[in-house]
């Protein structure tokens, strides 16, 4: 009964915040210029006409009020219209690059979070160890260093340099890229998926670990775990049961996070992947004001960002006892 | 009998700042069956001397020197495993927080049935039925919910009857009490006094009762161990400390508990001696209302006065008209 109560309340509440989020972007756009002046911008022989030909077959003609209601019926019946380039229906464009992105952003955001866990808790051990100090040092220079520029080293040296791995796109095309030989969809997406996965991994590893190892530190300092240890149980089984459990609450919150954010994409790095991902389609979409295709993504980034919040605070409340979700 | 002996431990915190000598030579006997005091001011080794019972002294902290019988056996020589099965099966600690040393994020029932498993390796619900057992054995309301029940949802004094369940849990010989009701409602604490004396009377418990107040020394010690910045002042009967007091235990039965502050803060005129250079001599010269030059160049032993007593002075027995 609480969870469902919960759940309803905290979507309801989701709904005026989604609605001003939409008025500001619309608002915001309309201020910034005329996207039909940009998109004709290249083209010399188009007349004054056509132009207003193009305004009035979007509708940008009418009083913004009027435009944004529209926009909102549209939304309210899941359609965000048509890009203002080339008109295919935003739905389908987002449809592809949604889960582009979030194949990507969940590998990097899933392996990162996995790997963190024995590199925080073995750092936090072996505090002041060499195995400390060096992967102290490789985090602080992952959370300082622009991973796109990582991206950019990775491409020379694996794709130009070696050959081992395409440097562009998801998939193989014109033909599947081969891996060890063998031609298959699935190698072939995992050769994509490589060289960028690998360089968000990295970026979320040092982060994760510098909160994991942090987390550690000041849970095996409290008075249970050596309260577990005067009471004969086995090291290993403090440091992963009682003490990770604690731990791990801070990770917990930025997995939540990072997964709602995943879907902003990780625009550095899609763009330098070449990355069909909402991420890059979303920085192209913003510099020629496609508006339907603007609102359509920031509708989409806004309501992930907000679940995944959601999700986070019921998982932390299922492995907190003492926060109650009300 | 003694079942413990502790012959000239040295415990020390390798930090940054430097080596703090916690622990810096201390020698007592806990004789079995008994209730002994571990007296003394903050900081001045409590809690290092029973973690190095047990060997569960944290990092970045080591046992230099010393031996530590118990049962006559030397345990600072067994092997970790061997040592790991003491721990909570032969001698067991509570802690001052209630609060702070339950796991707040697993149940009642998990934390305290995975130690009986631990050492007896039995099925979980014949682990459980001993948790029960012990939870009414010192006599918390409801002990077959309270399994299921998180830490949070109990109050301090319950949170502490669980402690001492959890620390009685194998039945141990010897058990320590870390200021246990420090951080209790006086109500309360006169509660969890009672109920451990009686526990000590009824099942033959040798207790270890460190603690601030010497109320409670009184009420519940036939003898008491004085520690001072990680040396043993002395050692006595409650007559013989009462009647003729090392001058810190004087000083310590002197000081008034400042209301203003936690009860636990006993003020003595000074400040205790920093650990990484402590003082010359008798540690407790810059204190001391009798200290002579003698008391600072030259350390006192620790020696038997008459009846077992001892004392670390060099002016006791002048000052007790001998
Ligand atoms: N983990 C640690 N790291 C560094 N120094 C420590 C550590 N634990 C204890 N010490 C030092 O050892 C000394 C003795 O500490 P201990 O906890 O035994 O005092 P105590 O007599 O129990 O005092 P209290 O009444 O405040 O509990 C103190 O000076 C303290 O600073
Ligand atoms: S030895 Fe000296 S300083 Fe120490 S307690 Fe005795 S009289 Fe005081
Ligand atoms: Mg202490």
């Amino acid at each position: 009964m609480g969870l469902a109560k919960y759940v309803i309340r905290r979507l309801l509440y989701m709904i005026p915040l989604i609605l001003g989020i939409s008025i500001v972007v619309f608002l915001v756009m309309y201020a910034a210029g005329d996207p039909i002046q940009i998109a004709t911008a290249g083209n010399p022989s188009i007349t004054e006409a056509q132009r207003q030909f193009l305004r009035e077959y979007y509708g940008l003609n009418d009083p913004i009020p009027v435009q944004y209601v529209r926009w909102l019926d549209h939304f309210l019946h899941f359609d965000f219209g048509k890009s203002l380039y080339g008109g295919k229906p935003v739905n389908e464009i987002i449809s592809i690059y949604f889960w582009e992105t979030l194949k990507l952003q969940l590998v990097s955001i899933l392996l990162a979070f996995a790997i963190s866990i024995p590199i925080g808790v073995y750092s936090a051990v072996k505090q002041r160890s060499w195995f400390d100090y060096i992967f102290s040092g490789i985090s602080i220079a992952g959370v300082s260093f622009p991973v796109f520029f990582l991206g950019i080293i990775f491409i020379l040296v694996f794709s130009y340099q070696l050959g081992w791995l395409p440097s562009a796109g998801a998939h193989g095309a014109p033909q599947l890229w081969p891996v060890f030989g063998i031609q298959n969809p699935f190698l072939d997406e995992l050769a994509h998926l490589a060289m960028p996965a690998t360089v968000l991994t990295l970026a979320g590893l040092a982060y994760n670990t510098r909160l994991l190892r942090a987390g550690m530190l000041e849970v095996l300092r409290q008075d249970y775990i050596m309260a577990a240890r005067a009471s004969g149980i086995p090291e290993r089984k403090i440091l992963l049961k009682y003490a990770l459990k604690n731990a791990i609450m801070p990770l917990i919150t930025l997995l939540g996070m990072s997964i709602g954010f995943a879907i902003a994409g990780a625009p550095a790095t899609e763009t330098v992947f070449s990355w069909p991902g909402l991420g890059r389609a979303y920085v192209t979409a913003a510099s020629r004001l496609d508006f339907p295709l603007i609102m359509g993504i920031t509708m989409i980034i806004t309501i992930m960002i907000l679940v995944a919040n959601l999700i986070t605070d019921i998982s932390y409340a299922a492995i907190d006892p003492r926060i109650s979700i009300d | 009998m003694d079942l413990l002996q502790v012959n000239d431990l040295k415990t020390y915190f390798f930090t940054e700042a430097g080596v703090v000598k916690a622990v810096d030579g201390i020698t007592f006997n806990v004789e079995k069956g008994c209730t002994v005091g571990l007296v003394g001011e903050s900081g001045s080794g409590k809690s290092v001397t029973a973690q190095s019972v047990l060997r569960i002294v944290p990092r970045p902290g080591k046992i230099i020197g010393g031996k530590i019988f118990f049962n006559g056996e030397d345990i600072l020589s067994k092997k970790e495993d061997e040592m790991r099965s003491y721990r909570g099966k032969k001698i067991s600690l509570i802690f001052q927080d209630p609060t702070s040393s339950l796991n707040p994020v697993f149940t009642i029932g998990s934390q305290l049935t995975e130690i009986v498993s631990q050492h007896k390796g039995v099925k979980k619900s014949d682990a459980a039925e001993e948790v029960i057992k012990a939870l009414s054995l010192v006599r918390l309301p409801d002990p077959e919910e309270a399994l299921n029940r998180y830490p949070h949802q109990f109050s301090g004094g319950m949170k502490q009857r669980i402690c001492i369940a959890r620390a009685l849990l194998l039945n141990p010989e010897l058990l320590f009490a870390d200021e246990p009701t420090t951080n209790l409602d006086v109500t309360i604490q006169a509660q969890i006094i009672n109920l451990l004396m009686e526990l000590q009377k009824n099942i033959g418990l040798t207790l270890v009762m460190i603690t601030h107040d010497m109320g409670i020394v009184t009420q519940m010690c036939k003898c008491v161990v004085v520690l001072y910045a990680g040396n043993v002042m002395e050692i006595g009967s409650i007559e013989q400390i009462f009647q003729m007091p090392h001058p810190y235990t004087e000083a310590l039965l002197k000081a008034v508990p400042r209301l203003d502050q936690t009860r636990k803060l006993v003020s003595i005129p000074g400040n205790i001696p920093n650990l990484i250079n402590p003082p010359s001599g008798c540690r407790f010269h810059p204190r001391c209302q009798y200290a002579i030059d003698r008391c600072k160049d030259e350390i006192p032993p620790l020696i038997d006065v008459g009846d077992g007593h001892m004392i670390s002075c060099h002016r006791w027995r002048e000052l007790n008209g001998g």
